[in-house]
């Protein structure tokens, strides 16, 4: 080849990059060659191989044997599949459930066109792949599975002298033809998909991964228009079991509108990303990254709660309250970022924390009564005005502060508002919801609030002064060092002796508490992590340009460290989610109390425990799996370490 | 708000132009923001505290440890005392039966983790495979969920029956739990343990002159097979003569007499001389590290702070003693001497039995139905779920800890041991895993801790560990907050034993630097 045609122009380099990025084809290598480098390299792994190979198939086989057996009560999970997800919210309101998950994948669907660059594509080969994998496997599940047990003409199963009667070998492998057909079709789609030409740039041997995941997602969906999943009605204070009627009914359409959503919100996302620019767009990311932080509050305490809002209040007490606080405050804040102001703006401040502080000092002495907002919008100014000296000077600057303090007091009284609404939904037990819905309500508050005090106990931990530093350690250490359900249950049974006499907290909350001051330990420690992979040289560069203490962490040491501390935070994360198994020991009805003690106390499904715990453990491993997969991607594509 | 520049470099600057206010100054703000912020805590702690004191007062209930002494109405699944008479029992109870199950679960979950995690690096094809599967489904499912799993699996299990398998004799498996041969310290293992420990020291003695000689002279000695050697030999030896350390008993009574002697106030001035002396070592150890071959370096108000607050905590433990617990010393005086009272009662007295005792399971039928008789470790319905719950577990995450381990020697170093034509075994055991374990111990470290706090899901299916025997205890006298301080502080001294053990092995693997 020529050497100057070679040399790549400016033009080509996307594709070169690409050329490097794709993996070295592997040479083939013929299947009794790979079977005996990989199974059969000496006598010690031949046996091995065998060893193992006889475990594999026995633990399939008795897993199928389980899962596909006459006598397993499978009814009781997908009748009550409602019950396990969301528990007693109310039929009648379940609109409210739909809004919720159709806002999450709309929003999910728009930050991936956002976000999320176009990949390679996966290789039909791979695809294909795959496919003839899980055709043998069918196949081979299908020999494997024992015989069915014969039925009689009562429905009962046939016993002879406490054994089961069970078809013979032939029938077995005759009447499971839907399986082999099954089987049949995924290997003729296998072998259909090598037939696919390659054109031009070969551009038909690659699917792109959303395109794969949106038929992926279509398939589930599918089913529930040709499958009957079961259904359950509540009725006089009992879950009745409906087998005619099935979910299906209910949640078909839903379920096609959601995929319908997802695919029509990430086209969007890549329509809206491929026509502004570079500016706007990252405007964009950032109102969505914002978008995402609010939804879990509104969907919950808005959607979720339906809050009967009184509006004589709001226009008489609420709304002007706001108002005086966005106008008062904005006033003060002006003042304190205007030139000149030098040491009297501090002194100003403090001054404020102060009277801050002294309401609360009042309130527990019971000075004089104030509504518990008033005294937060109190703080929250302190704590904007200790920050205006950063803002001074130029008119836009002061501006920009000037907006930040009207929105935060305008979505703080807004939150304060309807979290003081009593909730119209009625449901029959004391909580709103319960299920998989709670599981993920806690996880998520708990991860929202726990995050700001993880990375505040980090930074006091890791800080010159020395008082906070031994009260940061010492709470991370004793956190760390106790188990979870011993904190949990402070929270629940201890807490409210600590509460004064006339306030109460629900479990939930007193619950979340718990989560949350017990995960910003383990964060703080995954942020020290980061915290301390940072160089000198950055404190050092940051002192050198007159960075004031606040601007540093802010803006050149935080950024740095949380980066570096991402992938340990995602595990925790999965921890998170998954600790949050725990509520069914401090009595809320989350998804594993459902699957424990909800259907098994259910008439027709009596001490049926073990299905449902199954199905229970497949959605956790689902969620937790995807999660950590995508860490391990995260990792690699931030390349922590490798810099 | 606070700068953070030394008190030096501020007074530098001082000289420079004019003070600044005090108000301004990094010091006087760097501690008042400090103090300000401690008060404040005080301060909320304070208001918790006395809230917590009107409610309790409202609804008299008295705090205390009284309760510990008084008797409990139920009894215990399982456990060394299944009928405690005090709740003070019952919950030793409970910390045993905890204890035991970590200490079993970290020896179990180490074995199948290093297994599994070797594995996944096999070469062959369906060992690395199952390894991955193994690891991947069980730590992504919440632990409570398979402990709750296995309780629901064994308890569907077929009943006990007299000819009870898979191994008859040797391991029964039923609804009832698991049973598998138990092997116990016997009548005389205290008198041969004694000839076990003087054949390991002769034995270290033996192996340091073979590893001499082969430094010496590049034989090959085999010094572990000299150690090993000399230890067998006293064990063969004293498993037949130990009956004849009968008289080692005499000397721990002597030490109990001896302890039982002291006063407590000379216990109490031994516990502060011993405090002093811990933090003047601190102090000098730290001023050493700051000094320079140019005489100490200018000490910060930090390290004033660090030298404040050793020769503080010293006071502190001090007045606790003296003052704040005056019955700590002859808590210790009396402890210290059943202690060792206990350990005299183990020899003599016509102790001549074998050292070990081991029994296989047995099945007796009492009533109606045949269970498992006591010979064999019956390992009951609960038990066993928390215990393999927890095993399985932590062994997926022992097995990522020991897979990244080995996958973080260097490549060259493998290469750099082919070079010099070591064999395989050789190469792993001498160059591989030795830093393989440098990197494994700390993570490992943290396993053994989070499984012992996972053992604490017990609750759930009511196995008697401490915090079930505690929520038991709490249901019936009401004293919650005591019994959370006690869970707190035996669950934190856990922690504590099992950091100081992972970290002493730390310190000794750690590659010696100039």
């Amino acid at each position: 080849m020529n050497q100057g045609d070679a040399l790549p122009t400016l033009a080509d380099k996307p594709v070169i990059e690409r050329v490097a990025t794709r993996p070295v084809e592997e040479t083939y290598r013929s299947p009794a060659e790979w079977v005996r480098k990989n199974l059969f390299p000496s006598p010690f792994n031949s046996f091995l191989t065998v060893a193992f190979g006889l475990f594999v198939l026995l633990t399939v086989r008795g897993l199928l044997n389980f899962v596909f057996s006459e006598e397993r009560g499978w009814d009781a999970v997908r009748t009550n599949l409602r019950l396990i997800f969301t528990h007693a919210y109310p039929e009648e309101q379940y609109v409210r459930v739909w809004v919720c998950v159709g806002v999450m994948v709309a929003l999910a669907g728009l930050s991936l066109g956002l976000f999320a660059a176009r990949g390679d594509g996966v290789p039909l080969r791979k695809i294909s792949n795959a496919l003839v994998a899980a055709a043998v496997a069918v196949a081979v599940g299908v020999v494997l599975r024992e015989p069915s047990v014969l039925i009689g003409a009562d429905g009962e199963v046939v016993r002879t002298d406490d054994a089961v009667v069970r078809q013979s070998f032939a029938d077995a492998m005759s009447d499971r033809w839907g399986w082999w057909l099954t089987a049949a079709v995924l290997a003729v789609i296998a072998l259909g998909l090598r037939r696919v030409p390659a054109l031009g740039d070969g551009s038909l041997r690659t699917i792109q991964a959303f395109n794969l995941a949106a038929i992926a997602l279509a398939l589930p969906v599918l089913s529930a228009w040709i499958y009957p999943w079961g259904h359950y009605a509540f009725a006089e204070g009992e879950f009745i079991a409906e087998p005619g009627r099935t979910v299906a009914i209910s949640t078909k359409l839903p379920w096609t509108v959601m995929w319908v959503l997802a695919v029509a919100s990430l086209l969007v996302g890549r329509w809206v990303r491929s026509r502004i620019g570079e500016q706007s767009l990252s405007r964009l990311r950032i109102a969505v990254n914002l978008v995402w932080l609010a939804v879990p509050f509104v969907l919950y305490w808005v959607v979720l709660r339906d809050p009967d809002l009184d509006w004589a209040r709001i226009t008489q007490v609420d709304v002007p309250l706001a108002l005086a606080f966005g106008v008062a405050g904005g006033i003060v804040l002006w003042w304190l970022t205007s030139d000149g102001i030098g040491e009297l703006g501090r002194i100003a401040a403090l001054a404020l924390l102060g009277l801050a502080a002294f309401n609360w000092l009042a309130a527990f002495m019971g000075w004089y009564p104030m509504l518990q907002k008033v005294r937060i919008s109190f703080l929250l100014l302190a704590v904007v005005a200790l920050l205006a000296h950063n803002f001074s000077g130029e008119t836009q600057k002061r501006r920009r502060l000037l907006a930040a303090w009207l929105a935060i007091m305008a979505v703080f009284h807004y939150f304060a508002t309807i979290m003081n609404t009593p909730s119209t939904v009625e449901t029959p037990t004391e909580a709103l919801i319960g299920g998989f819905a709670v599981t993920l309500v806690v996880a998520v508050f708990t991860l929202m609030l726990s995050f700001p005090l993880g990375v505040l106990l980090a930074l006091a931990r890791t800080s010159r002064l020395p008082i906070f530093r031994v009260m940061a350690t010492s709470y991370i250490e004793v956190v760390r060092g106790v188990p979870l359900i011993t904190i949990l249950i402070f929270f629940v049974v201890i807490l409210p002796l600590f509460l004064p006499a006339n306030m109460e907290i629900s479990l939930f909350a007193s619950a979340t508490l718990g989560y949350t001051l017990f995960s910003a330990a383990y964060l703080a420690e995954n942020v020290r992590g980061g915290l301390q992979s940072i160089r000198r040289g950055q404190y050092e560069a940051s002192d050198a340009v007159g960075l004031s203490t606040s601007l540093r962490t802010t803006f050149v040491i935080l950024p740095q460290a949380l980066r570096a501390s991402i992938p340990p935070l995602v595990g925790q994360v999965i921890a998170t989610f998954k600790e949050t198994s725990l509520l069914a020991i401090i009595g809320v009805f989350d998804i594993l109390r459902m699957a424990n003690s909800v259907i098994p106390a259910q008439t027709q499904f009596l001490g049926i425990k073990r299905e449902g715990l199954l199905f229970v453990s497949l959605v956790y491993w689902v969620f937790a799996y995807t999660l950590s997969k995508w860490s391990q991607r995260l990792e690699r594509r931030l390349g922590v370490g490798e810099r | 708000m606070s700068d953070e520049r030394g008190a030096g470099e501020t007074a530098s600057l001082g000289t420079l132009g004019a003070r600044p206010p005090f108000y301004r100054d990094a010091t006087v703000v760097k501690w008042l923001s400090q103090v300000v912020g401690l008060v404040l805590v005080l301060l909320g702690l304070f208001f918790l505290a006395s809230q917590a004191q009107n409610n309790l007062e409202e609804r008299d209930i008295a705090t205390g440890y009284d309760f510990l002494g008084t008797a409990l109405g139920s009894d215990l699944g399982s456990g060394i005392d299944t009928n405690p008479d005090t709740s003070g029992r019952a919950l030793w109870a409970g910390m045993v039966n905890t204890i035991r199950l970590a200490i079993a679960g970290i020896a179990l979950a180490t074995i199948l983790g290093v297994l599994v995690g070797v594995g996944r690096l096999s070469r062959n094809w369906i060992v690395s495979r199952t390894s991955s599967v193994f690891v991947e489904t069980l730590r992504n499912i919440p632990l409570l969920v398979q402990i709750i799993l296995i309780f629901v699996v064994i308890a569907s299990l077929p009943r006990v029956t007299t000819d009870q398998g898979p191994i008859h004799g040797w391991l029964h498996v039923s609804n009832t739990g698991v049973s598998i041969p138990r092997v116990t310290i016997g009548d005389g293992f205290y008198q041969w343990i004694i000839f076990v420990i003087a054949g390991a020291a002769l034995g270290r003695w033996a192996m340091r002159r073979q590893e001499r000689r082969h430094d010496l002279t590049g034989q090959q000695t085999y010094p572990w097979l000299s150690f090993a050697g000399v230890v067998l030999a006293f064990a063969a030896v004293g498993w037949f003569a130990h009956p004849a350390l009968g008289w080692v008993g005499a000397i721990f009574d002597a030490i109990a007499s001896g302890i039982d002697a002291l006063t407590p106030p000379i216990v109490q001035v031994v516990i502060s001389l011993l405090a002093i002396a811990a933090a003047v070592q601190w102090i000098r150890r730290f001023l050493a590290s700051h000094r320079t071959p140019a005489g100490l370096t200018k000490l910060i108000d930090d390290d004033w702070f660090r030298i404040i607050f050793a020769g503080a905590g010293a006071v502190l433990v001090i007045l606790f003693v003296t003052l704040g617990w005056p019955g700590l010393s002859s808590w210790v005086i009396n402890s210290g001497r059943d202690l060792f009272e206990v350990i005299a009662d183990k020899f003599g007295d016509g102790r001549t039995g074998s050292p070990i005792a081991a029994y296989r399971p047995d099945i007796e039928q009492l009533g109606n139905f045949p269970n498992y008789g006591p010979a064999g470790l019956n390992l009951i319905q609960a038990l066993a779920a928390v215990y393999f719950g927890v095993v399985l577990y932590t062994a997926a995450f022992i097995a990522e800890v020991v897979r990244g381990g080995i996958l973080a020697v260097p490549k060259g170093q493998s290469e750099a041991a082919q070079a010099l034509g070591l064999r395989r075994t050789t190469m792993l055991r001498r160059v591989i895993l030795p830093q393989a374990f440098r990197v494994i111990l700390p993570p490992l470290g943290n396993q053994y801790l989070n499984l012992t706090k996972n053992t604490s899901l017990a609750i759930a299916i009511g196995y008697s560990d401490v915090v079930q025997v505690g929520q038991t205890v709490y249901n019936q006298t009401g004293k919650t907050l005591e019994v959370v301080s006690i869970w707190m502080l035996f669950y934190l001294a856990c922690s504590l034993t099992i950091s100081v053990v992972v970290n002493f092995f730390n310190v000794r693997m750690r590659i010696v630097e100039r």
